[in-house]
């Protein structure tokens, strides 16, 4: 089997992929990437078997056929060739694979393409249709907030729930909680799954920064992502997702409004004083006033400022972690945002104070207890 | 500079040899003689060494072979880490009629805090040499102690006439004692920082009095601020009495086996009212409900739920009958209990610097017959 192809046009496409191949796989030939040509078309597959990405583009070729071929050595020899069209030749009874350009010619053992395994199909699927700018505000607006804790898997993944007004993602790690609410993407039925991190990332980072449809489609172990010619299909988490409603307080009598960038570079110098291990920062709010301060005892280290704000409700001291809430407003673009608490041991929010028409953001984030002693 | 009201008198009880003398206490033959716990001579490292053995050079946390070859008599035997408990357990009843404050640091030592005691006893001295004289009489075992201000310096002085002795460190004399202390006997200073001490020029108290704290934490750290301090006799750490409560129960053993539907209802309802009234004086909740079940032949089942939130008491009511109902009366019963876990006492919700969770409302129920 033999086909040309334009080596910067697969090195593009493979790059897609690459992400999903491990370096110390389960089985050894998901080390490699497999090639499938069939009529002028060459599909290849990554895959760890629980997520998978499959990408499609033209080549030149006589004969249809298939190999797996090793990512790592394919990818550098890749990147490392000027651009010009490269031929595969491929024995299909040894698994070697020639490669010949300008340059030269590189020789390496491929394997059995029927050894790779099989990628699964969506069978009766739910499909719902968005586009790359939803899903990928949609990951970065939530996938900070995901658990590492593999004991609570549910958490460790992000939990689009569809409805037929709208579609909301929900990422929490116990500590803290985002909730994103699109109203421009919803379904014919209510249904719900959770996707695992890894994909998520994969996702965000294959996305084309042009705005083209997404189409998604899952059942109840498999979701599948289709954009331009890529395709993604991973494992969801099969867990019940924690009750996230029920834990977003809806009466704190504290309102803080404040401008989000001042905020955020005062809380950047104030976190820089703060204990090194719970990052606690004390946010205390007298009138329209917010004075933010920190202290590090161990090292007797100390910092605190002064902000102006709105503010309605009684003065209040509450303490956070300051790196929580900074990754928070990081997240944000408001100009402004607002703060709602009730008490130094109740979970405190965050919205944006102007929003788009079409989102709706709430993060929640639980407090670090205040020592009033010190 | 001691402020003479809130002056702590603190006592640290060290087991001499501990697991080499329950050995020797066990098995008359091994008493006089060098004993190694742990390891053999092949392989393996020494866990404990009887004071016999020490004479040669052995020490805990020495290679088997290397122990042999200092001391050719040398007696192995494996460690009853279990039968170590028991008597640690029975060390720690002779504490407790002193005082509650009582802090285990392992199974043969423990830190007192006896400045109010049971006994009403002023005189701290006194009563580490009535707990030494009660260890020996009644378990017949060698304790050491240290008496002093605080946990750091009680530490300090129950190695100043070990074995078999006990030391006491005054305020008055704490600052000159801790000025001639070589700095490797610093409790806290390891074979690391003492190194690193040693190389700036630190071999004693009196040389670490001398840097400020602002060097010394430059120097190392977090520790530095504690360096500064102990040398001053300046250690503010409480005794912590680590008597967490783990559960809560009541039973009632029936004088006449019940199997009735009505009858063991009464008798639920009964220890229900029990429990929740033992949680109410002392003001704990928890998480966990445990049904427990005896037969007329004494095997026992115990059945179990756990929620994420505390149990108010009608709720501990309605998951009773549910572990009630989940399996059938296999025979007559003997005895009900029922008890509650996975207390608020065990994680300390609000001390401070304590990054609060998020209380998701999931119920999950645990399985253990």
């Amino acid at each position: 089997m033999k086909f040309i192809v334009s080596s910067s046009a697969l090195l593009k496409q493979l790059s897609a992929i690459n992400g999903v191949v491990t370096t110390n796989p389960v089985v050894p030939i998901l080390e490699n990437f497999l090639f499938e040509i069939k009529s002028g078309k060459l599909t290849v597959t990554a895959s760890d078997l629980q997520t998978s990405m499959i990408t499609e583009l033209d080549v030149e070729a006589r004969e249809d056929g298939n190999i797996a071929v090793p990512a790592k050595i394919l990818i550098e020899t890749l990147k490392n060739l000027p651009e010009q069209p490269v031929t595969f030749s491929i024995d299909q009874d040894t698994y070697s694979i020639e490669i010949s350009s300008d340059n030269g010619r590189y020789k390496l053992a491929g394997e059995n393409a029927t050894d790779f395994p099989k990628i699964p199909s969506v069978t009766n699927a739910t499909a719902v249709d968005m586009s790359t700018e939803i899903l990928s505000s949609a990951i970065s607006n939530t996938i900070f907030a995901t658990s590492n804790d593999e004991l609570r898997p549910a958490m460790t993944g992000v939990y689009i729930n569809l409805s037929k007004t709208n579609t909301t993602f929900v990422a929490t790690d116990g500590h803290r909680l985002v909730r994103y609410r699109r109203v421009d993407v919803a379904s014919k039925d209510d249904s719900s799954i959770i996707i695992p991190r890894k994909a998520l990332n994969l996702l965000k980072s294959t996305l084309p920064s042009e705005n083209v449809p997404v189409t998604v489609e899952f059942n109840s172990s498999n979701a599948y992502f289709k954009f331009n010619n890529t395709k993604m299909i991973c494992r969801l988490i099969d867990e019940r997702f924690p009750d996230y409603e029920n834990v977003i307080p809806v009466d704190n009598p504290n309102h803080m409004t404040i401008d989000r960038l001042e905020f955020l570079g005062s809380l950047r110098r104030i976190a820089i004083y703060a204990n090194k291990t719970t990052h606690q920062v004390r946010l205390k709010l007298t009138g329209s006033e917010l004075q933010i301060s920190a202290e590090d005892l161990d090292f007797s280290n100390e910092a605190n400022e002064r902000l102006s704000c709105d503010h309605d409700g009684e003065d209040i001291e509450i303490g956070f972690n300051a790196r929580f809430l900074v990754e928070m407003l990081n997240n944000l673009s408001s100009k402004e945002v607002t703060l709602k608490f009730s008490a130094p041991n109740r979970a405190g929010l965050i919205v944006p104070s102007d929003k788009g028409d079409n989102e709706d953001i709430l993060m929640l984030v639980m407090p670090v207890m205040l020592n009033n002693y010190v | 500079m001691i402020d003479q009201s809130t002056i702590r008198k603190i006592i640290h009880v060290d087991m001499d040899a501990f697991f080499a003398s329950v050995e020797q206490l066990d098995n008359p033959e091994l008493r006089g003689k060098p004993v190694a716990v742990g390891g053999n001579r092949e392989r393996g490292v020494v866990a404990a060494a009887s004071y016999e053995a020490r004479k040669f050079g052995v020490r805990s946390a020495m290679p088997g072979k290397i122990a042999a070859l200092r001391c050719p008599g040398l007696i192995f035997v494996r460690p009853r880490f279990e039968r170590y408990k028991e008597i640690s357990g029975q060390i720690r009843q002779i504490f407790l009629d002193y005082t509650d404050l009582v802090e285990p640091l392992s199974l043969d030592e423990a830190f007192l805090d006896v400045t109010e005691n049971k006994v009403n006893n002023p005189s701290a001295t006194r009563i580490a040499l009535e707990i030494r004289k009660r260890i020996k009489d009644e378990l017949g075992l060698n304790a050491s102690a240290g008496i002093s201000y605080n946990k750091f310096l009680a530490k300090t002085a129950s190695d100043i006439n070990k074995p078999n002795g006990q030391a006491v460190i005054l305020p008055k004399n704490a600052e000159a004692f801790l000025e001639k202390l070589p700095i490797e006997r610093f409790y806290g200073i390891g074979k690391v920082t003492a190194e690193k001490m040693k190389e700036l020029g630190i071999h004693n108290g009196f040389d670490l009095k001398q840097y400020s704290v602002q060097y010394l934490t430059k120097k190392f750290g977090k520790s530095g601020l504690h360096f500064y301090n102990i040398v001053r006799g300046i250690h503010l750490s409480e005794v912590k009495p680590n008597r967490i409560r783990k559960s809560l129960s009541a039973e009632s053993t029936f004088s006449k086996d019940i199997s009735e539907d009505e009858q063991i209802a009464d008798a639920l309802e009964r220890i229900w009212e029990e429990v929740v009234r033992r949680m109410e004086r002392s003001g704990v909740k928890g998480r966990t409900v445990t049904l427990k079940i005896k037969y007329h032949d004494f095997t026992i089942h115990t059945r179990s739920k756990t929620i994420e939130k505390f149990l108010e008491p009608a709720r501990i009511k309605e998951i009773i009958w549910e572990l009630w109902h989940q399996e059938p009366l296999v025979a007559a019963v003997r005895l009900l209990g029922i008890g509650i876990s996975n207390l608020n006492l065990e994680e300390e919700d609000y001390f401070p610097g304590k990054q609060l969770w998020i209380n998701f409302d999931g119920e999950y129920a645990e399985d253990q017959s």
